[in-house]
């Protein structure tokens, strides 16, 4: 019992990470239409710059994951209004392709800026653990899970009651109704990318932290995050959520259950498995667990 | 930082290699004048193609972008700090310059292949060919082109492959050195485990866990597999943990070593870990995880701690590092690079006292070449026709230790089990 008490929790934990980066792409998918492929990038370039307020601006860590998360935000923001507004009216495809590009922008300007070397983040939970009976919990593991539950509780909170969330809800619903309402699609899609880049940090920090953990590879998280997203809905930021944790728990119970109950699966199926879950619930909802059938796909 | 220094040597290279296509013609047309005019007569070697006369260029394939550079990098600094040297000192015969061309693989079996063949006709010889995938994929090339090649990778397929100059004992190596010295030393009748990445690097490790548990006699208690770049090895690790083993091998990059000993840590999961040699990296010494790994951890590899003045190599190296690279930290790969230009100049050296330099020539002059004495940086290796090359059977069992350079101290140099000269080494 205890061993699947200690599979859960990490799962859990795994998955609130995944959830965070699966909620940074829904977020602009909902507004813009658009699978944004540089999300790994901003994760990236947001635990570097969390590491550079704290390792060389020297500032508190708790300060330096705030300053870096606000900087995302800004540099999230800056990317739509130079690069991506101009692309308003092209076709989807090419949006897309521009993404793509600017994936490989961050990561050179990552590694020509704190080159190839695994770093140490800086966090202050390094190695500690709590015990609760025989299931040891990460300091760290716990933060994370805490942190993506706070977003997450923000999220709803402010889609539901701000002015700006109903703003970018009307717009996803019907971009040209929400115009005629007086509402700035601009203005939505800033924010939205805004809010992205900063889950994007967010995720990249909670990543990051643990010994050596900091490396420019990082960002490869985000191709698991993906069937993540596409379990819960493209559009769908509970749904995000949710399908971070199904993917997480599900790698955790698979490498720990596999030796168990299918040997024969080869050794590492955990790395196939959030593709098969994905494909599975695909099969029964074509649209993810959340998704609104009028998505289109690309 | 690095990695400009890299793109920049990257560059640097890739013009003086243009700029020596260009020259190398002009010195032709008057190399006969020269060459008549030089009193030695006899010694003047024919001029091929990486070689005109005065310079001997030889190449180097290495990650100089991509995750890989932080391996390849300083790598690739060892060779050129060692040409350096070399050069400073008359080079190969006191006269003939070494001069290294360098091209950016980025890791990828199918960049290195073109980037070969870019520069094949520029170069005398490969210094360096960094991974194992990446060797594969230039090997019928080396075939067909007679030229041979420095892999930097310690794959036990390398031995007999006669295209191929290797240096270093093989992982299979590593892992039953490390294997035999830990039930030699307390830990007879334990429970030993492994612990591998999902791949080729990983399978090399196995076999040699695999090799010392049937000539040791004992059953792996467990073994498990992970994807290299995996967030999650919790599974793994109860695995181990749950099949109560007390050491574990284990084969990995240093680009999840800190998730795998930081999962370990977390779960109370403290075996003796054995680890292969290019599992650490120095920030694993300066992490939170310092004070678990120095209680826990060796690190079989070879030769001796940095700045270890009581060996010869070592106190040659570093002192070469002073002189040409005063911003090279002390680094495993580094000597890597090293160790692989002591071996080419080896062979280059027999080359020219054969009067040969031409790709047929070096081949056989990497043939005649016998015993390479690495100066205790590395194992001495027995070169020979492939077939019959004997590669070194010692490792050194590092301990983690924060304080030193690096942080590995030497706690057992040049350890050589019985089960390791048993290994047999076979062709791919």
């Amino acid at each position: 019992m205890s061993e699947f008490l200690q599979l859960l929790f990490n799962g859990t934990a795994l998955g609130a990470r995944y959830a965070l980066v699966a909620l940074g792409f829904v977020i602009i998918y909902r507004a813009t239409g658009v699978i944004n492929f540089a999300q790994g990038g901003l994760l990236a370039l947001g635990a570097y710059l969390a590491y550079a307020l704290n390792d060389t601006a020297a500032l508190p860590f708790a300060l330096a994951v705030v300053g870096a998360v606000l900087l995302s935000g800004v540099i999230g923001a800056a990317t739509e209004r130079v690069v991506l507004r101009r692309m308003v009216g092209q076709p989807v495809f090419a949006v897309v392709m521009v993404t793509i590009g600017m994936l490989f922008i961050l990561e050179q300007t990552i590694t020509s800026i704190w080159g190839f070397e695994a770093l140490n983040l800086g966090d202050p939970w390094g190695v500690q653990t709590v015990r609760a009976g025989d299931v040891v919990l990460a300091t760290r593991d716990l933060w994370t899970i805490g942190l993506a539950a706070l977003v997450l509780a923000a999220f709803f909170a402010f889609f539901r009651f701000s002015k700006l969330g109903v703003a970018m809800r009307a717009t996803a619903f019907d971009q040209e109704a929400a115009l005629a309402q007086g509402i700035s699609a601009r203005r939505v899609f800033a924010v939205s990318w805004g809010i992205s880049g900063g889950l994007a940090c967010l995720a990249g920090v909670t990543l990051a932290a643990g010994p050596a953990a900091l490396s420019p590879g990082i960002g490869a998280i985000a191709l698991i995050a993906f069937p993540a997203m596409i379990v819960g809905g493209l559009d769908s930021p509970g749904g995000a959520v949710l399908g971070g944790l199904i993917i997480g728990i599900t790698q955790a119970m698979t490498t720990g259950y596999q030796d168990d109950f299918f040997p024969w699966a080869g050794s590492n199926f955990a790395a196939v498995m959030p593709y098969v879950v994905m494909v599975l619930i695909l099969l029964v909802r074509p649209y993810g667990l959340f998704g609104t059938k009028e998505v289109r796909r690309i | 930082m690095r990695f400009h220094r890299g793109l920049a040597a990257a560059g640097a290279a890739a013009l003086l290699a243009l700029a020596g296509c260009g020259g190398a013609d002009e010195e032709d047309s008057g190399g006969t004048s020269t060459g008549g005019a030089a009193a030695e007569g006899a010694a003047e070697l024919k001029p091929v193609p990486g070689f005109d006369g005065k310079t001997i260029k030889v190449g180097a394939l290495s990650p100089l972008s991509g995750p890989v550079a932080v391996i390849g990098t300083p790598l690739t600094n060892g060779n050129k700090v060692f040409y350096d040297a070399l050069n400073a000192k008359g080079g190969i015969a006191g006269k003939y310059k070494v001069e290294l061309v360098q091209e950016d693989t980025q890791y990828k079996p199918d960049v290195t292949v073109q980037r070969y063949n870019r520069i094949k006709n520029d170069v005398v010889a490969f210094t360096q060919v960094l991974g194992t995938a990446s060797v594969l994929a230039v090997v019928p090339q080396l075939k067909r082109d007679k030229m041979i090649a420095a892999p930097a990778s310690l794959d036990a397929f390398w031995v007999r492959e006669p295209n191929l100059l290797p240096v270093g004992g093989p992982y299979q190596g590593q892992a039953i050195n490390g294997i035999d010295y830990f039930l030699k030393n307390g830990g007879e009748g334990k429970n030993v485990c492994g612990l591998f990445q999902d791949d080729a690097y990983g399978e090399a490790g196995e076999a040699g866990v695999e090799f010392a548990a049937e000539k040791l006699g004992f059953e792996p208690a467990a073994t498990q597999k992970y994807k290299a770049g995996d967030k999650d090895v919790t599974g793994q690790i109860q695995a181990l943990s749950k099949a109560k083993c007390d050491a574990v091998f284990y084969t990995g990059l240093p680009s999840d070593a800190g998730t795998v000993f930081g999962t370990a840590a977390k779960l109370g999961f403290a075996p003796r870990w054995i680890a292969q040699s290019p599992v650490w990296i120095d920030e694993l010494g300066a992490s939170p995880l310092a004070e678990y790994l120095a209680k826990t951890t060796w690190v079989v590899a070879e030769g001796t701690e940095w700045g270890d003045d009581s060996v010869p190599g070592m106190k040659q190296m570093v002192a070469d590092a002073k002189q040409f690279d005063p911003k090279q930290d002390p680094d495993y790969y580094f000597s890597f690079g090293y160790v692989q230009g002591i071996a080419m100049q080896a062979v280059l050296e027999k080359a020219v006292e054969n009067g040969d330099l031409s790709r047929e020539g070096i081949l056989e002059a990497s043939e005649q070449l016998g015993e390479v004495d690495y100066q205790g940086l590395f194992g001495n290796y027995s070169y020979g026709a492939a077939d019959s090359r004997k590669p070194p059977t010692t490792s050194t069992i590092f301990e983690v230790d924060p304080d030193k350079p690096y942080g590995l101290g030497a706690l057992e140099k040049n350890y050589e089990s019985d089960t390791v000269k048993e290994f047999e080494y076979t062709a791919r």
